[in-house]
């Protein structure tokens, strides 16, 4: 079989929700097993006007609060905190970046609901980061998650967050098509839109640290030939 | 503790004498008073012995926030500082500051309510929090700079998230009238020197905990809510000050968005549009603080609104003014709000284009580079005030000295240049000649050093003087009879906005009344603004609430320049706010489950415990005579007018001695001295209190 080729839908095994999806002819060329990760696209997207952002950290704490029961900048999905004060890569430039030291620009730093390969998905050892329909956004499953924080080194956004109450990772669900933050800005900073490919765009914040495993690696090269 | 939400449950102890430090149980310890300025009396009460001065190290202060700091609850980033009060005069008091920014919040994340600091280090330090952990650290290299050099290397220490409350050199010269400043540009008055008789340069904290909310989140989410859709803009103004298509008034209110209304330096410009209340999400285009202060220019300038964590109101104007580098070689962005923003302008008596002109706003610009980096405090304009008033009436010239006087360049000041600030401003905060260090010691210690009677001042109503060194906060001028009664309470200006937030949020007169009806038992609770009719008894009960709510606020950190929020700007609910907004957001967020009327019984005791402290520290109980005053200048009219007609803020001798008969009353404490009775403190479980008062024979 020509591993080359485009995939076509018939030729994967859709797992309820398009979470993991296996090659059907993979046993018939004889490799172990391993999941190949291809997520469906999602379909939302939550966007950010920097412009427009007052500072306020209201999302965050609609984040946190309205879905967590606690108000902590910390695990929000949305994270405008780390650039409020100097931008994100401001704070050796002292008052010439950024954020309210600098130039008064705040940059809110979202989600970008990636497709495939999904960074923080390809990491995780537990498949914990799964597909969720109906926004189809990439979230954490917590009954799998087992707080290795491998899915925080591999956000080339840093945009894992990880709630040290339940010991576990959380990222960005959309709120399933209502996501809380944009409904708290008062600024009409936020929108939720059509997914659309924004990761080669938004300029990384760190370099990923995180290796895929060599199961998964070896499963990558079934599309990713060199 | 682990049953209550809102709290962080710890209060964290420094003593910078022994190098110790030490953490409370918030809960055991402080419950009774919430926090804020709660914490912040009861620790003065039980620990700062009478006749403690300022900057002894036996003075303590207190960063104190409440259960709802940190939470989603709008508007609740301020931090009180409780501390005695070096600008009171004669005799130091206790009184408090508040500064907004994102400290209040971030100390909740790292796991304090509050932060007493005690006794005195001996070298310069800073205290690092992180995480439940207190750190006390050398502050020598950053002792002699700025409050933004300071921050900015601290925050490279602890992260860019970090929170980090720091003085200049104005606070470590001890210089009475000195700030601290946390988040670029939010202050806290009279604090600053306190500080540096501590040797303490900052507080950095970094917090990545959480605030619990005790009870259901859905329901919480539904008070939240409900109170955004409650807001107007800044100070709780509801109507629009331009007719807009889904308002049926506009009034001169602080409310400016509107179609056609720019914040010009956006990249690209915003429109801040209609701004129809209903819409949640254009809350924060309906106030742009430095339109309303500096004039329509400044929407040209405007970059965005900022402001605290939480609030949607963005009360801080963020400018960028590219002039200012060139000529004056600062930065051309800035920010603050009100008095803050006006700092520089105010010295000013004019400006070759006009006092809304292109010379103004730079006096502005050039007026918070240096102050809020210097740390100096402007006391509510009253330094602006006292300036011009000395100047121009030539007493500045005969006490400072011929030698002294001519170093300042004179005709620029009086073109209104604004280069004239950078001879005066650094000077007071180092204290550099007879003028600028007699500025800094506040009016009340300024008019004594150079013989002036504090009566001259109190006669001019143009000085706004009000007492014990400090001007008057929203009185008559704002709120009749309330607003006096209010203004004689603190010691130092009274910082109440409870009252004029309602008389001045632009209503109409009639709805006003018939919201009146309702809060405060009768429509005659208020009158239109200079307008005034005769004292009666509801006037005295808004008054008491005025102040039950404001140390409510000051002590659940909400903020209490926004609110309360009694009215709204819907139509739909004939414009009623909500009066038991605090007691939901305090039920939900700490589980301790309190009405209305009970949470105004702990603020009730709060400031009970002020006026305590108060009594205590003067050693007398004639607070009527001796505390409760009001200058002269409230009972003329310069063009004449009789009180009660129409156009004056005139009030009536005979008329206030009732206001303040009825307002003791309404509290419950003796009308002839104006001290509360034991019985009144008994009543709010201060029997302890009365006890120490009454050995000192201090109650009536
Ligand atoms: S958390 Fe990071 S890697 Fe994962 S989907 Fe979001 S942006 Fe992509
Ligand atoms: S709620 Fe809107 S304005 Fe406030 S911090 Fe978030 S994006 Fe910025």
């Amino acid at each position: 079989m020509d591993v080359n080729h485009i995939f076509s839908r018939r030729e994967f095994i859709l797992v309820s929700g398009a979470m993991v999806v296996a090659v059907s002819a993979l046993e018939a060329w004889g490799a172990k097993e391993a999941p190949l990760i291809i997520m469906d696209q999602a379909k939302g997207l939550v966007i950010a006007d920097p412009t427009k952002c007052v500072g306020c950290r209201r999302c965050e704490l609609a984040c946190s609060e309205f879905n967590d029961g606690k108000a902590s900048p910390t695990i929000a999905r949305i994270k405008v905190t780390r650039n409020l004060n100097f931008g994100p890569t401001g704070l050796y430039t002292g008052q010439r970046g950024q954020g309210a030291w600098g130039n008064g620009l705040v940059i809110q730093d979202v989600c970008k609901q990636c497709p495939h390969p999904v960074p923080c998905a390809n990491a995780c050892p537990n498949d914990a980061i799964v597909v969720s329909p109906p926004t189809n956004a990439r979230v954490v499953d917590p009954n799998k998650c087992i707080g290795c924080k491998m899915c925080q080194r591999a956000c080339p956004w840093e945009m894992m967050s990880f709630d040290s109450d339940t010991n576990k990772a959380t990222k960005c669900f959309l709120c399933d098509g209502k996501p809380k933050c944009v409904e708290a800005c008062p600024a009409e900073a936020l929108s939720y839109v059509a997914w659309r490919d924004l990761t080669d765009k938004a300029p990384p914040r760190v370099a990923p640290t995180s290796v895929v495993s060599p199961d998964k690696a070896q499963t990558c090269n079934n599309c990713h030939k060199k | 503790m682990a049953n209550h939400g809102g709290w962080a449950g710890k209060v964290l102890r420094i003593d910078l004498s022994t190098r110790r430090i030490s953490t409370e149980d918030t809960i055991e310890k402080y419950k009774d008073y919430l926090g804020g300025t709660g914490i912040g009396y009861k620790v003065m009460w039980d620990e700062v012995p009478t006749g403690t001065k300022p900057f002894d190290p036996a003075n303590k202060i207190v960063f104190g926030v409440g259960p709802l700091a940190g939470t989603g609850a709008p508007c609740n980033g301020r931090t009180a500082v409780t501390t005695l009060w070096p600008t009171c005069w004669p005799k130091p008091l206790v009184a408090s500051g508040h500064m907004g920014g994102h400290f209040a919040a971030e100390l909740k994340y790292a796991g304090f309510d509050a932060i007493i600091i005690e006794g005195k280090a001996d070298r310069p330090v800073w205290l690092r929090v992180v995480d439940g952990k207190a750190e006390i650290k050398d502050a020598r290299h950053l002792w002699g700079q700025g409050i933004r050099r300071t921050t900015v290397d601290i925050n490279q220490q602890m992260g860019p998230e970090s929170s980090v409350a720091a003085i200049g050199q104005s606070g470590e010269n001890l210089v009475p009238m000195s700030v601290v400043i946390n988040s670029y540009s939010h202050s806290a008055g009279g604090i600053g020197g306190v500080m540096g008789s501590k040797n303490l340069k900052a507080i950095g904290v970094r917090g990545t905990g959480s605030v619990r909310i005790a009870e259901n989140k859905e329901e919480w989410e539904k008070v939240v809510k409900l109170h955004l859709s409650l807001l107007g803009s800044v100070n709780q103004h509801v109507v629009p000050n331009s007719p807009q298509p889904w308002a049926e008034y506009y009034s001169p209110t602080r409310w400016l968005g509107s179609k056609g209304r720019k914040w010009g330096s956006a990249e690209p410009n915003i429109e801040t549009g209609a701004c129809d209340p209903h819409n949640l999400n254009r809350i924060a285009y309906r106030t742009n603080n430095a339109a309303f202060f500096l004039g329509e220019k400044a929407w040209q300038y405007t970059v965005r609104g900022n402001g605290c964590s939480s609030c949607p109101i963005r009360c801080h104007t963020i400018l960028k003014v590219p002039s200012v580098s060139s000529k004056y070689g600062i930065r051309a962005v800035g920010q603050n709000t009100c008095a803050g923003l006006v700092f520089g302008r105010e010295f000013f008596k004019t400006f070759p284009d006009g006092p809304r002109g292109q010379t103004a706003i730079e006096a502005c610009m050039v007026g918070m580079s240096l102050t809020d980096d210097l740390g100096i405090w402007e006391n509510y304009g009253q330094m602006q005030r006292d300036f011009q008033q000395l100047y121009y009436s030539g007493a500045m010239k005969n006490k400072v000295g011929e030698d002294e006087f001519k170093g300042f360049s004179w005709d620029q000041y009086e073109k209104g240049d604004p280069t004239f600030l950078f001879e005066l401003l650094p000077r007071i905060a180092n204290k550099q000649g007879e003028l600028a260090t007699a500025l800094g010691l506040g009016t009340g210690y300024l008019l004594e050093r150079w013989g002036i009677s504090e009566q001259d001042w109190q006669q001019n109503q143009k000085i706004a003087y009000w007492k014990m060194g400090h001007p008057r906060h929203h009185a008559n001028e704002d709120a009749g009879q309330c607003g006096v009664i209010i203004n004689t309470q603190y010691n130092r200006d009274s910082q109440c906005h409870s009252h004029v937030n309602f008389t001045r949020n632009g209503l109409p007169i009639k709805v006003q009344k018939q919201l009146a009806a309702e809060i405060w038992g009768s429509p005659d609770a208020v009158d239109a603004v200079a307008a005034y009719s005769p004292m009666n008894i509801y006037k005295a009960k808004m008054a008491k609430w005025s102040l039950l709510r404001k140390e409510l606020h000051d002590s659940l950190s909400l903020c209490n320049w926004m609110g309360p929020w009694i009215a709204s700007p819907l139509k739909e609910r004939n414009y009623r706010g909500e009066n038991s907004i605090e007691s939901l957001l305090y039920s939900l967020a700490t589980g301790d489950k309190k009405s209305r009327d009970e949470l105004d019984e702990v603020a009730e005791r709060i400031f009970l415990l002020h006026r305590a402290l108060t009594i205590r520290d003067m050693g007398t109980k004639e607070m009527r005579t001796e505390h409760d005053t009001i200058p002269d200048w409230v009972f003329i009219d310069p063009t004449g007018k009789a009180s009660f007609t129409a156009g004056t803020n005139r009030m009536d001798r005979e008329d206030i001695k009732l206001a303040m008969d009825m307002y003791y009353e309404e509290m419950g404490w003796d009308k002839k001295s104006g001290s509360p009775t034991v019985a009144a403190y008994q009543r709010l479980r201060l029997g302890e209190v009365a006890d120490g008062l009454t050995n000192r024979g201090l109650v009536p």
